[in-house]
């Protein structure tokens, strides 16, 4: 089965002659145990089509499967429920509540749902991710890379069988960059997850499993 | 209540300061509300001890006891009853050994209610026409102490003295109620002002030139009263509409700060609800530090204030403030609130 499944997605803004396509005829899948890559110019439709894959968005036509279940069938609460405890987000910013430590930053999701991971598989996630000692932090006192690695950490914790990664390397160094991408090659092999990054840095290509290419909202398979 | 309660100990001087601004809001409202029932105590305190639920006085006095004058004649007219009892109340001025003071004087009957159920701290009841009973305020005056009451020549002995012997913001003299004429200068043709009825058997003028008044319509009447009540009235909306305002500024700040990161949060998928319960459970705790620490500061502020600040507390008073500013309070979080139900979700996603 497939994690996620797009079929024949449109995503149109606007009205008239003042139309934008963001998304051109859109087919597209990904699986557990694979990093797939979506990668593209600026402008070309990524964040569009990251926010339809995680339910954010409707699209103007065509459907999206989740774990095989239709995401347009389901209420906004549903939709809710599935986000928190089936896709797990790397966010560009903002990612980490500021007001937590890295420790609460997981606890908040104890606070709202049973669905998560337990304490043995958790302490495994956190010395893998290397932020064991970064536990009683609060995220600006983290650099770069370790917040890039608790925002990992928090979105493997509610153990989702989805990630989505946005442009999860636009603010890190050649170095940081394939670190990161070693990670979420390394996570979706290691924990089975179904790893969706859309980005536009080329640098990431050699971790996939899969390639997209996305052009002005036309989505081709490289591989 | 988790992100309330670790945002709150995160950025402990923001809030502290808002607590602090309005503790200090909520503290002034404390004290006007003291004030302004402490005035107003000073006014009726009386008029409550004896009770009173209507009085009856002279047309022309437009509601002013002072100013009334009913003749001997006309209070013929209304033989003795247990539930009432004639007096005569003049502004007057007692002056002794110390400094001319200025009193109400109260004249009444040995036979009636006032008289018979007058509450005193120390002393007896007035004996003889040349006995006074005063006021327990009046400390500078001893139990035995002879003094003069305005025009009249008559010197009188204060024999007790009484608790709750306020009216119109002077202390109260009660004493015979034939001494009321010559103190007060007028001619024995009238015997008192007015006649003062404790329970609502219903008591009819008798003469076209006399007036029935229920409690709340005298004291309305009573010079300077309703405007005080007013003017405190208004200090106290005026304040409990600032605090609200400087409430909604301030949440309306932090909340405008927090865009982002609730943006993220609902795109994880945290429900609305648990975002809204969250300023609402900030906001209660930091209404209800700050109303605590106001009642604290107002309590030992009334210890440490002078006893001239007629300051009165009470608990229903305390009660009725404090709910007050807690709610308005709260209703200063709906337009934070409203932000945070507008948020979109999408827009944690860019680039
Ligand atoms: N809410 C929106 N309203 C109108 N146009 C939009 C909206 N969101 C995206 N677009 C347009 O869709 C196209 C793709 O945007 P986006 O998905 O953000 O691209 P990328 O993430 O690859 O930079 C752009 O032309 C953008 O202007
Ligand atoms: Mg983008």
């Amino acid at each position: 089965m497939n994690s996620l499944l797009l079929k024949d997605i449109n995503k149109t803004f606007g009205q008239g002659s003042a139309t934008v396509t963001a998304l051109n005829h859109i087919n597209f899948k990904a699986k557990a145990g694979e990093l797939t890559l979506i990668i593209g110019p600026s402008g070309s439709g990524k964040s569009t089509l990251l926010t339809i894959l995680g339910g954010l968005q409707t699209p103007t036509q065509g459907q999206v499967f989740l774990q095989g279940q239709s995401l347009t069938e389901l209420t906004n609460k549903q939709r809710e429920k599935l986000r928190l405890e089936q896709i797990g987000f790397v966010l560009q910013a903002y990612n980490l509540v500021p007001y937590l430590r890295v420790r609460d930053q997981f606890a908040l999701v104890d606070q709202l749902t049973q669905h998560h991971l337990a304490p043995a598989a958790f302490q495994q996630i956190t010395n893998k991710l290397g932020i064991s000692d970064l536990l009683n932090q609060f995220p600006n006192e983290l650099s770069g890379g370790q917040t890039q690695r608790v925002a990992l950490a928090r979105a493997l914790y509610p153990d989702p069988a989805i990630i989505l990664a946005d442009e999860s390397t636009a603010a890190l160094d050649s170095q940081r960059v394939l670190v990161v991408g070693q990670l979420l090659q390394d996570l979706a092999h290691s924990e089975n997850k179904a790893i969706v990054a859309v980005t536009h840095d080329e640098r990431l290509k050699q971790f996939a499993d899969h390639i997209y290419e996305l052009i002005d909202g036309h989505l081709t398979p490289v591989y | 209540m988790f992100l309330a309660r670790h945002e709150m100990l995160y950025e402990k001087l923001r809030y502290s300061l808002m607590i602090a601004v309005i503790s200090l809001i909520s503290f002034l409202i404390f004290i006007i509300s003291a004030l302004a029932l402490g005035l107003a105590n000073e006014n009726t305190e009386a008029l409550s001890s004896w009770p009173t639920k209507q009085v009856l006085l002279s047309k022309d006095a437009n509601g002013n006891m002072g100013q009334s004058l009913l003749s001997t004649e006309a209070l013929k007219a209304y033989p003795h009853q247990n539930q009432q009892a004639q007096v005569g109340i003049t502004p007057t001025t007692l002056k002794g050994q110390s400094k001319n003071i200025s009193v109400q004087y109260i004249g009444l009957k040995s036979n009636e209610y006032i008289y018979q159920d007058l509450k005193l701290s120390s002393g007896h009841k007035p004996k003889h026409r040349n006995e006074i009973v005063v006021s327990d305020k009046l400390t500078q005056y001893q139990l035995g102490s002879k003094v003069k009451l305005g025009v009249s020549s008559q010197t009188y002995t204060i024999v007790g003295k009484a608790r709750h012997a306020q009216y119109n913001m002077a202390p109260v003299v009660y004493g015979n109620l034939s001494n009321w004429a010559p103190i007060k200068g007028v001619t024995p043709n009238y015997g008192g002002s007015g006649i003062i009825v404790k329970d609502s058997s219903g008591l009819k003028p008798k003469h076209a030139d006399e007036k029935v008044l229920s409690r709340q319509a005298f004291l309305n009447k009573m010079p300077g009263y309703a405007a005080q009540n007013k003017t405190f009235i208004l200090m106290i909306v005026f304040l409990v509409f600032i605090s609200l305002i400087v409430i909604t500024i301030f949440l309306y700040i932090l909340t405008k700060e927090k865009l982002n990161n609730f943006a993220v949060l609902r795109a994880q998928g945290v429900p609305n609800r648990y975002l809204l319960q969250n300023t609402l459970g900030e906001t209660f705790i930091m209404l209800l530090l700050s109303v605590g620490l106001a009642s604290l500061l107002a309590v030992v502020s009334a210890m440490l204030m002078p006893k001239q600040i007629p300051l009165y507390f009470d608990w229903q008073l305390g009660l009725a403030v404090g709910l007050g500013i807690l709610s308005t309070g709260l209703l200063g979080s709906l337009i934070p609130m409203r932000m945070i139900t507008k948020v979109d979700p999408v827009s944690a996603i860019g680039g």
